[in-house]
């Protein structure tokens, strides 16, 4: 008590802050943030791209946490399964990368096969891997309302050990293209949100207009934050994307004349999907909407806005972005970012926090000109087809072909030795037996040398119902080649009659192919000046090699007839009983006899009194009766045997018409 | 040593009985895969939203469903399933929780579940996590015959396997009463084999029966609904959670006519009387409270009345277009019918005034008997005549 009270007063009011300064530090460490990408496509379409990253610090104790954002199922799994990384998502529809691009991190992110993909690096030690597997899958599939379990027999996942991603013998990756994806997958992904979806831009996920997309991926992808100072583990990053391509009502698609380009479909939110923006949610850190001006897109509105050269680049305002050549958006953005390249895209931001004046945010882009542009493209277009016919055998054919992309790479390197590595990473079912020495290559049409242009190879043989074939291939092709094609010979092979799903006429699936380009990298980058850290910005940013997945291939595989089993059995009993029907029938007829019976025959009707009355006498002689051992009665008491309540009411009908006919006969 | 086990069964017999009705379970199985089938997807998840409805919370409903209607590429609506041509219910609406689907879809997963022998990976959503006392409502829909039921066109569940399962679950004390509702053709077959007590079975069809869907939908393209289920959910929708509707006045609410089959019930396994219990103790979760004088005070006083059901519902059910069969005796109905059907049929209008005898006599047989004593004195008096 040293000192005076009026020097306390101000302390204690300082340790309060200190205290209340701490408090909220580590109350602010759970961090969410909600983010939406909006993108005009060259082919009249929309993409929208949500990006929820939920971060949360990582405790020693964690079974004992309480968390105030991060969703507690997915933290337990991760401390479960002990998950260093983890994806998991859904799609539906297939990824156009002609059209839609492939160059951007948008495209080698979130571009998924169809199906599900499943893909999780462990943090134990290599023999336990396995069982942390197929434990998780069981975990996700009660968790997201899938078929993940499937994924837990050796058959189905693979551990790719370069080509895809480097883990060391930690990964599992497994997909199922056939997986239906629907209502039921979105809405236990929505509940890992804080404010569901119920508010903020998750409230604008529709399902019916989500599930009517042209392409639709959900995605769930776990890292664990490394600390700056030594490099452990510190935190959980869950990333949620959907990416839906959208297809715009087109108003005015009559109005454009034959032969004149069309001019592209004016949109907004509201009209894609239904609903309006009503507000941010308020657990979120940061929510924002950004609208992307393709690089192809920029460059031809610079053309066509030649009068005014400086685009997107001056300071005058934001006023000045709503307007160019090209469209109008009914939202001055807040802020325009613009990529460091010379021609470059374009960003425009809009806080939603700072529309509170606007009742509902509905941004929309009216198109005042026909543009044409399109997408950046991966150095090659991967495509992958089935050669041959029949149900005995076949190959698989993967094609490369050269985009404007390498042509220009070409045009820049005056040397020969340019040189681009690809990667290729194929899994095949078991039941796809494929001869690894069959390996072709066709450089330009040309058959070549496979040591010429394989670098590395991997190849571990399937295994007949144990594990899947893999393969992985370290590609050095020269820059001005025009096309390469890869194929590969396969036997089809024939499963255990229990083994075939239910709808094995539809073909059995060979999941996609992953071709990765590590000398690209997908990144844009964008001259930030307020260092304001958004997540999807940073992942917009970050280098990560170029990526992307081609087509599921669908193989028919020789089916059983299954009804075959019963026709066997009918047939074998048609025959057993002719055989024999016609053997007793030799062994016992008597030709003598029956030739004395036909003579007999014109007495017919007495030998069939004198039957029926013997069959009568023996019956009665069997069965003793009760009743007047009268013929007619004799046929009442057989009747009621039978229960037959028609013939009772006849013999009744008839003996009360006698008895009528009778007494007015008299 | 016998008396003693004898008393001690005894005893296990009478706190089984004893236990309360603490919990509600629904499994809901959709066994079809195909876009034809549509109408079985729509039958399930109609029953889904209804159960849901009246109070069955998601995680105790286990959704089966065989294949994937709501986002199929053939489905004009995605993400909608309608059970009505006016499609004004979205039965796929935003929070469908399907915990079985597609190729997981098998009898061999069926019957996991239902006795709960899992893999231990399985986790708690794929589980009937049901006690003794619980009362699981199970219904089925798919296409079926004489004593089996197909799942996904490619294996069958039989009516043995269905008694086997029951009565495993019987001995594991994983339900107090179990309500079994099956729409398919000839469904009553499936029944034929079970012997647990405290079940309850109704099937849209007696044997030979067919069970028809109700009607087509001309946007979507295949027929949405069964009958049997059309007119179930028809009751269901005039009900809330605080309804006491017996669930003698759901058994009677069934149609021949408009089902074009005859709903069968089989409740000789089942103690209680039907007009006692309401719908909700099977297709809903309704509790009843004890109140305790002290807290941690259980099991002493279970003296609980007996839950007052009221039949109002069966007045208001009682429509113009509606002909209820009210049923007096539990075995007399179905005899009764198919001799009124076929006699008008037959014989036409004379009979009408000999059959009304017919309707108060105790059973065909008995008739029989008298037209045979009848018949006597007139074929003797004829006799007497022609001589």
């Amino acid at each position: 008590m040293g000192l005076p009270p009026k020097a306390t007063f101000p302390l204690s009011l300082l340790l309060l802050f200190f205290l209340f300064l701490v408090l909220s530090t580590s109350a602010q460490q759970e961090e969410f943030s909600e983010e939406l990408l909006l993108k005009p496509l060259p082919d009249r379409k929309v993409l929208a791209h949500f990006h929820f990253q939920n971060e949360a610090p990582l405790a020693a104790d964690s079974f004992a946490r309480h968390h105030h954002l991060f969703p507690k199922s997915i933290s337990q799994l991760v401390q479960k399964f002990h998950i260093k990384a983890m994806e998991l998502s859904f799609t539906q529809g297939r990824w156009n990368y002609e059209r839609w691009g492939g160059f951007d991190p948008i495209s080698s992110h979130n571009a998924k096969p169809p199906g599900v993909e499943l893909w999780a690096v462990f943090d134990v030690p290599l023999h336990l891997v396995d069982a942390s597997w197929r434990n998780l899958t069981h975990s996700l599939s009660g968790l997201f309302c899938t078929s993940i379990n499937f994924l837990e027999s050796s058959t189905a996942y693979s551990s790719p050990e370069w080509a895809f991603q480097s883990a060391l013998g930690s990964l599992r990756y497994g997909t199922l293209p056939r997986e239906a994806v629907c209502t039921e997958n979105l809405t236990p992904w929505l509940k890992l949100l804080p404010c569901r979806d119920k508010a903020g831009l998750s409230s604008l996920m529709d399902r019916p207009s989500i599930y009517r997309s042209f392409y639709h991926s959900q995605r769930l992808h776990l890292t664990m934050s490394s600390a700056a100072s030594d490099g452990s583990r510190s935190g959980i990053i869950l990333e949620q994307t959907l990416t839906v391509v959208l297809q715009p009502n087109d108003q005015n698609a009559g109005m454009s004349n034959v032969g004149e380009i069309k001019i592209q479909p004016s949109w907004s939110l509201s009209s894609i999907f239904g609903r309006k923006i009503s507000g941010r949610c308020v657990l979120a850190k940061l929510s924002n909407v950004y609208l992307h001006a393709d690089r192809g897109l920029v460059a031809q509105l610079e053309t066509s806005q030649k009068n005014t050269a400086h685009f997107a680049t001056n300071d005058t305002g934001p006023e000045d972005f709503r307007r160019n050549s090209g469209f109008e958006l009914s939202v001055a953005p807040k802020r325009v970012l613009k990529e460091l390249d010379k021609s470059s895209s374009v960003l425009y931001e809009y806080p939603i926090k700072e529309y509170k004046d606007i009742e509902q945010f509905d941004l929309g882009l009216m198109w005042e000109h026909p543009i044409v542009w399109s997408s950046p493209h991966a150095p090659f277009y991967a495509s992958r087809f089935l050669v041959g016919s029949g149900n005995e055998r076949g190959a698989i054919a993967i094609s490369l072909k050269s985009t404007e992309m390498t042509q220009q790479l070409v045009a820049n390197n005056i040397e020969d030795s340019c040189k681009l590595q690809v990667n290729v990473l194929q899994v095949v079912p078991w039941y796809v037996k494929v001869y690894y020495h069959t390996l072709q290559l066709l450089v330009d049409e040309r058959p070549q040398v496979l040591t010429d242009f394989i670098e590395r190879m991997r190849v571990s043989p399937s295994e007949d119902k144990v594990s899947p074939g893999m393969m992985e291939l370290v590609l050095q092709v020269p820059c001005a080649m025009k096309s390469a094609v890869l194929s590969i010979e396969f036997d089809k092979g024939f499963l255990h009659i229990d083994e075939y799903p239910p709808d094995a006429n539809q073909g059995f699936d060979i999941p996609s192919a992953i071709i990765s380009f590590p000398d690209f990298h997908a990144g844009l980058q964008f001259y930030d000046k307020s260092q304001s850290k958004s997540p999807l910005l940073s992942k917009l940013q970050e280098k990560s090699p170029v990526l992307s997945y081609t087509e599921v291939l669908l193989v028919p595989l020789t089916t059983p007839d299954f009804s075959m089993p019963y026709n066997v059995i009918t047939i074998t009993c048609t025959i057993f009983a002719l055989y024999f029907g016609s053997l007793l029938n030799v062994l016992r007829r008597r030709v003598g006899e029956e030739e004395r019976l036909l003579k007999n025959k014109d007495a017919k009707k007495g030998v069939f009194l004198r039957q029926v009355l013997t069959n009568l006498s023996a019956k009665l002689r069997g069965k003793p009766l009760e009743s007047t051992p009268s013929v007619s009665s004799s046929s009442s008491s057989s009747s009621s045997s039978f229960v037959s309540p028609k013939l009772i009411l006849r013999v009744l009908l008839v003996a009360g018409i006698a008895i009528a006919w009778q007494y007015y006969s008299q | 040593m016998l008396i003693f086990l004898s008393f001690s069964a005894a005893c296990s017999s009478a706190s089984s009985d004893a236990t309360m009705h603490t919990n509600n379970w629904a499994v809901l199985v959709c066994t079809s895969r195909f876009w034809f089938n549509y109408r079985h997807m729509a039958n399930t998840l109609s029953l889904y939203r209804t159960v849901k409805r009246l109070g069955i919370p998601d995680e105790r409903i286990i959704l089966m469903l065989a294949d994937d209607m709501a986002c199929n590429a053939r489905n004009k609506y995605p993400a909608q399933v309608f059970n009505n041509e006016n499609h004004r219910l979205n039965l796929y609406g935003d929070n469908v929780e399907v915990d079985y689907r597609g190729y997981e879809v098998t009898v061999e997963n069926f019957l996991r579940v239902l006795t709960g022998r899992h893999e231990t990976a399985v986790p708690r959503s794929k589980r009937l996590l049901s006690d003794e006392g619980s009362h699981i409502l199970l219904y089925m829909t798919g296409h079926g015959g004489d004593e089996f039921l197909k799942f996904q066109d490619s294996e069958e569940l039989q009516s043995h396997d269905l008694a086997d399962a029951v009565k495993q679950m019987k001995e594991k004390r994983r339900f107090k009463e179990l309500l079994i509702m099956v729409d398919t053709c000839q469904a009553s077959t499936l029944f034929s084999q079970l012997h647990s007590p405290g079940v309850l079975a109704i099937g849209s069809s007696m044997k030979g029966e067919n069970s028809y869907s109700h009607h087509l939908d001309s946007d979507v393209g295949v027929s949405v609904v069964d009958r049997f289920t059309f007119y179930t959910l028809a009751f269901f929708e005039r009900l809330n959670m605080y309804d006491n509707a017996s669930l003698s006045s759901l058994f009677n609410s069934y149609n021949p006519n408009l089902l074009m089959s005859t709903a069968y019930y089989r409740m000789d396994l089942y103690q209680r009387h039907l007009d006692e219990v309401p719908v909700t103790n099977f297709f809903g979760s309704v509790m009843k409270t004890i109140h305790t004088d002290s807290a941690y005070r259980s099991g002493s006083n279970k003296k609980v009345g007996p839950a007052k059901t009221k039949m109002s519902l069966e007045q208001s059910i009682s429509d113009s277009d509606r002909i209820i069969l009210r049923n007096s005796d539990e075995e007399g109905p179905f005899n009764n019918l198919s001799v009124e059907e076929y006699l008008r049929d037959s014989v036409g209008q004379i009979w009408s005034a000999i059959f009304s005898n017919v309707n108060t006599f105790e059973s065909i047989d008995a008739f029989v008997c008298y037209g045979l004593i009848l018949m006597l004195p007139l074929l003797i008096f004829s006799t007497w005549l022609s001589k």
